[in-house]
């Protein structure tokens, strides 16, 4: 196997290595200096509100900046900081134990509020809010944390519940969860295999990035098709080759969906 | 290069970072060579394979026929092109053959007098090299997935047994029968492996997700158990809680300096932990595709600057920077699922083992010779063998 650029140690090298022309055409961004948030901001603007009715907060899955930024260990990382910080919400989806959404706390706030406008289990959730935000940075709650950490009582715990900020984990524990977001995991999965058969069907099981971004999508997608991209590549489910041509996404055998 | 080697003659530099940044230099240009060639004996997949410590020129291979093979991995002939031979074999007419798939195999790590083998036929063989008899053979109840004695060990000569059975065996080769039980696992045990700093340290990764380490001084229990969220309960479902993999964990590797343990497991991960606390040290390396049934054998490089880890993937073997995560490459050239590696310290090579019965030798690329020096060369003449110009002077003349 040849190599055009033979690999190199950072000990030997003296001068960066100039990106590839594919790179400058596409303006996919490499940097050294990973910026998290701002990676986070335009991943939120390709999610699509309207379809929604505006209900949901944006949500993005952490796998997705890992198809922005090559190095997967410090995006763990700052995300963990900003999680830390109080900006940051992640849930655990269902679907899979691998995949976790991400979504501003400030947003996530001010659409529960809105959600929950006009019922009784408004203050309920403005208390739990008020707990979870600032301090709390954990997945999951079980009873215990809950009666003696946070004060709530019984009804309380069941409130919380029926407004969906809590999902049944087993018994006695609950996942953090945003309300709503069954019909987004309804989609983002239906529209995430639709995407994914797409590849599949084409010639080789190949297509290049910028031809699927202009495809026609079916019914069955219902995202932005760059929101999509930016999870198969993250989660490994297509292989990325850079060519002359720009990206090319290769179906990887040996998928389940 | 040359900047390191004026370093290390002037005293600038400590010796070690010249070998250090050249070794580097060297696995990152690790390449299929045509002149660099294993014999090729098994009829079968090669399942395991094995570098003796000491002087690094022979190694063993054990196949899914159940033939274990010895090559000599050293170029006495002066030429370029050279092929492993075997030295010895105990194939299929050998009486004491394995019934069944060898799974492991591992060189005695004081001498080449003897080697372990382990087998699917339920039975693992301490083997005397110069007959290639068995001296000593221990039963077990089920399939042996995998062994492994102590590189460090001077107190103790156990070998630990990972079989079908949850409980982890440890064989006395002084004694010759199993002494000691170690209990704690729930599934089979895929993978096992000694600490190569601290001679009472065992590591075992088993099917039933867990990977737990051991001090064999102790009666009660293990040490540890990895734990893939670092205590952080509520990141894992209910029953997902303390495991180190999501799948089953099939494989374990200390890093030289026994200071981490890499593990990989059927979730498609491969994780660091700190081997004396247990923490996970989150390094993401990405989808690590495994779909091994039985136990990965993987390696870790020694000597180099960032240490590499090469996991075999599919088809090929991916290289990993040991603590940035980042893929570096992917060594392609088997035709079938590769099995096993092994990395050569002294001439960071790696050998590579897989289902299509091939291993494949990944040689550091040598510096092409100048192209003018070649031309040059062939202007003199015919008659006069080529001169490395370094070692040519302007006084000495051709015709007298």
């Amino acid at each position: 196997m040849s190599r055009k650029r033979a690999l190199i140690a950072d000990t030997f090298c003296l001068m960066k290595r100039r990106r590839s022309a594919a790179d400058a055409v596409t303006g996919d961004s490499h940097e050294g200096a990973a910026d998290i948030r701002s990676s986070l901001q335009n991943l939120m603007t390709l999610f699509s509100r309207k379809l929604f009715n505006d209900s949901l907060p944006p949500v993005v899955l952490k796998h997705q900046l890992y198809s922005l930024h090559s190095d997967k260990t410090s995006v763990d990382k700052q995300l963990n900081e900003l999680r830390a910080s109080g900006e940051l919400l992640m849930f655990q989806l269902g679907f899979d134990s691998e995949a976790f959404a991400l979504v501003f706390a400030e947003d996530y706030r001010a659409k529960v509020l809105q959600g929950e406008a006009g019922r009784e289990t408004l203050e309920t959730v403005e208390k739990f809010l008020d707990k979870l935000i600032p301090g709390c940075s954990d997945l999951s709650f079980n009873k215990e944390k809950m009666l003696k950490e946070f004060l709530f009582t019984d009804s309380e715990i069941t409130q919380l519940v029926k407004s969906g900020v809590l999902t049944v984990r087993d018994a006695g524990s609950w996942w953090l969860s945003i309300p709503n977001s069954g019909k987004f995991i309804k989609y983002f999965i239906k529209g995430r295999k639709a995407v994914l058969g797409m590849v599949k069907k084409s010639k080789y099981g190949e297509i290049l990035k910028t031809e699927l971004e202009g495809r026609r999508t079916t019914s069955h997608v219902k995202f932005q098709m760059k929101y999509h991209i930016h999870d198969i590549v993250g989660a490994e489910l297509v292989e990325c080759i850079q060519t002359t041509s720009g990206t090319l996404l290769r179906y990887v055998d040996g998928n389940i969906n | 290069m040359l900047s390191f080697l004026y370093a290390r003659q002037s005293g600038l530099d400590d010796p070690v970072r010249l070998r250090r940044a050249e070794s580097t230099r060297r696995v990152l240009s690790l390449e299929l060579n045509h002149n660099r060639d294993v014999a090729r004996v098994h009829g079968n997949g090669i399942n395991t394979l094995d570098i003796e410590v000491i002087d690094g020129r022979y190694m063993l291979s054990g196949g899914s026929d159940g033939v274990i093979v010895i090559y000599d991995l050293e170029n006495n002939s002066k030429k370029l092109q050279y092929s492993c031979k075997t030295v010895c074999t105990v194939g299929r007419s050998s009486r004491h053959v394995h019934k069944f798939s060898v799974e492991t195999v591992q060189w005695y790590p004081h001498d080449t007098g003897m080697f372990v083998s382990s087998s699917f036929d339920k039975t693992m063989k301490v083997w005397d090299t110069e007959t290639l008899k068995p001296a000593e053979e221990f039963q077990f109840d089920g399939n042996v997935y995998c062994h492994h004695m102590s590189p460090v060990a001077r107190k103790h000569s156990l070998i630990a047994v990972g079989t079908k059975d949850p409980k982890v065996q440890l064989c006395d080769l002084k004694s010759g029968s199993c002494i000691h039980i170690l209990q704690g696992h729930r599934g089979e045990i895929l993978s096992v492996r000694w600490s190569p700093r601290y001679e009472h340290i065992l590591a075992t990764a088993s099917t039933d997700s867990r990977v737990r380490v051991w001090d064999v001084r102790r009666a009660s229990g293990s040490l540890f158990t990895l734990d893939q969220h670092n205590g952080d309960k509520s990141k894992a479902s209910s029953e997902a809680v303390n495991t180190a993999h999501n799948g089953r964990a099939n494989g374990l590797c200390f890093t030289a300096d026994g200071l981490h343990l890499l593990t990989t497991g059927t979730d498609d991960r491969m994780r660091l932990w700190n081997s004396a606390t247990g923490e996970n040290t989150l390094v993401n390396y990405g989808k690590v595709v495994n779909e091994s049934r039985k136990g990965l054998k993987f390696t870790v490089s020694r000597g180099c600057s960032p240490e590499f880890v090469f996991v075999p993937c599919g088809t090929s073997v991916a290289v990993y920077g040991l603590h940035s995560g980042e893929l570096i490459t992917m060594l392609r050239g088997h035709y079938n699922n590769v099995d096993c590696c092994e990395f050569h310290t002294d001439y960071q090579e790696l050998y590579s083992g897989g289902k299509d019965c091939n291993i494949l030798a990944w040689v550091p690329v040598l510096r092409q010779p100048d192209i003018e020096d070649e031309e040059n060369n062939s202007k003199r003449g015919g008659t006069q063998a080529a001169v490395n110009p370094a070692f040519e002077d302007a006084w000495s003349s051709d015709e007298g």
